[in-house]
């Protein structure tokens, strides 16, 4: 049994003559955070809504808690909490009410889960003011209230910090932190802010017109996309031989015959070029490269970057 | 379901359009108090001033008109700000959210036909042009309760309408075109509109002075007819609500 609590295989979803998503395989564990990065319109909110049923899926499968999403199941549903587009309520109600309403559908018994919900998203209990005067990042906190108000073991969140000032941005990325690491919730994240994902992923996938090209986790690719030395040379055994002699450090990768990447960049590398010409190696090239995941994002999307 | 119908009301609070639609449970009782007041009559039949204030414009046009907009009400909120996903989310099911929201329909017909009831007494007693009769008023009740009732049911066409529209304005003529074609349906044939039936079921024992009926009186007719509309109507209202998402 894997410990995949989302797990996507060949999803497809065509509408008209548009794939929105293109055979997507993806894979949440539980107890991470995974990020969906992506362009506006590359299909993550599809994604989602294909997770919760809220959209027919065209081929391909789509398994939560290990169990396949047809429509709306009953058993699997209680344990999500979602944010979906920008939250809806109703104007004519106070955010207190609201989320007593949803309480209510969920029957959610822990007394007190409105308010504390209230709380973590800093929205005031039992305030006057009705949803309808919300501002878009009132709107957004709410929404995310309602998301954790059960208490849910999954969340699945699309861009949640839309229309959040910056100071809430920083405030809702740290507590979805907390809810990962101190409560161990299995978190999914769409966004099209690569900070914001590379600041709180555990896993990323990387999707553009709904083909998912990237899922790894973010430490591969941190490592695959952080500073190293970039070294061309005559003789690749030798050279590793050296490295780890001499250099002590065995954090490098071959590339081709010719080409290594030392990711230990406190080594110095003029003296590392000074020993490798003096043991009759050739230096053909060699210099620090520094690829973010920006430059990484343009490379697998063949585009532009991403704020 | 009864905390879904809770929840429904919890929903309408501050709509005060709710309030005032209410209020229009009083016009055609007003009206029947002027209209015997012009004529300066007294000790006229019970029926007679009731078929004024209750059973004939109320029943063809203010209440299912009332109800039309009520059914826009419920519907539209969900429907403009997208909320209908987060429903889905929790899970809601759309029987139920459908149903829930037809009885909220169906409480608040009783409360209007109630305050018609109570109204038509009131405006037909105190003037002393009605000599107070227990029952006549049970008779009134008993009438409203039966309007009330059916004309709930009658309105499910309107209910599943409203699922479908996003604007206002469409569903109000949606409910004003099917309002006013029960009404002059009902020369025609009986057992076509929903609205139709319900005179017809109202008006089965000829207890009604002036509420004539074209056709022949056939309850199961009436019943049938309501039946298979509502149930129409709930069919097209699962397709619709599973394709809103």
């Amino acid at each position: 049994m894997n410990d995949f609590v989302i797990e996507a295989k060949q999803l497809t979803k065509i509408y008209g003559k548009q794939k929105a998503v293109n055979c997507v395989n993806l894979h949440v564990r539980k107890g991470r955070v995974y990020g969906l990065l992506g362009r506006n319109g590359a299909g993550k909110t599809t994604i989602m809504k294909l997770i919760l049923g809220l959209t027919s899926v065209t081929s391909g499968k789509v398994a939560v808690f290990g169990q396949n999403i047809r429509g709306r199941e009953k058993r699997v549903f209680p344990r999500i909490g979602a944010i979906i587009e920008t939250p809806g309520f109703y104007p004519n109600l106070t955010g207190t009410e609201n989320l007593e309403i949803f309480a209510k559908l969920r029957g959610t018994a822990a007394p007190g889960a409105v308010k504390n919900a209230l709380e973590i998203v800093g929205l005031p209990c039992k305030d006057k003011k009705l949803f309808g005067k919300y501002s878009l990042g009132m709107k957004q906190r709410l929404g995310i209230a309602n998301a954790i108000l059960h208490d849910p073991e999954l969340l699945i969140l699309d861009e949640p910090t839309n229309g959040l000032d910056p100071i809430g941005i920083a405030e809702v990325r740290d507590f979805i932190k907390r809810l990962s690491s101190e409560q161990g919730k299995t978190i999914l994240i769409s966004s099209h802010i690569l900070s914001e994902i590379a600041l709180l992923a555990d896993d990323i996938g990387i999707i553009d017109c709904g083909v998912l090209l990237e899922e790894s986790s973010m430490n591969e690719l941190k490592k695959r996309n952080s500073k190293y030395i970039l070294l061309q040379v005559s003789d690749v055994p030798k050279t590793s031989l050296i490295l780890e002699r001499e250099f002590h450090t065995k954090d490098y990768s071959v590339q081709d015959e010719h080409t290594l990447r030392i990711y230990d960049t406190s080594l110095n590398m003029g003296e590392i070029n000074k020993f490798l010409v003096m043991q009759n190696i050739t230096v053909t090239s060699s210099g620090l490269c520094n690829d973010t995941l920006e430059d990484y994002f343009k490379k697998i999307t063949g585009g532009e970057g991403i704020a | 379901m009864l905390k879904l119908v809770r929840i429904e009301f919890t929903k309408l609070r501050r709509k005060k359009l709710l309030w005032l639609m209410l209020l229009s449970a009083f016009i055609m009782p007003f009206f029947a108090f002027l209209y015997f007041c012009y004529f300066g009559e007294t000790g006229i039949e019970p029926v007679a001033f009731y078929k004024w204030s209750a059973f004939g414009f109320t029943m063809f046009i203010i209440l299912p008109f009332v109800l039309g907009m009520l059914c826009t009400i419920l519907m539209y909120n969900e429907q403009r700000f997208d909320m209908l996903k987060q429903l889905w989310i929790v899970p809601v099911s759309r029987l139920g959210y459908f149903f829930s929201k037809f009885f909220v329909v169906l409480i608040y017909s009783v409360c209007f036909m109630l305050i018609t009831a109570i109204a038509s007494v009131l405006f037909s007693v105190l003037p002393g042009y009605v000599v107070f009769e227990w029952d006549s008023i049970f008779f009134l009740l008993k009438k409203c309760l039966e309007i009330a009732l059916f004309t709930a049911f009658a309105m499910l066409p309107v209910l599943a309408i409203a699922a479908v529209q996003k604007s206002y304005i469409m569903s109000v003529c949606v409910t004003l075109i099917y309002a006013f074609a029960g009404f002059f349906m009902t020369p025609i044939n009986m057992y076509i509109h929903p609205l139709s039936c319900v005179s017809v079921i109202i008006a089965r024992n000829g207890d009604i002075p002036g509420l004539t009926l074209p056709q022949t009186v056939h309850i199961p007719m009436a019943l049938l007819c309501i039946f298979l509309w509502s149930f129409a109507a709930t069919l097209f209202a699962m397709v619709i609500l599973s394709r809103r998402k």
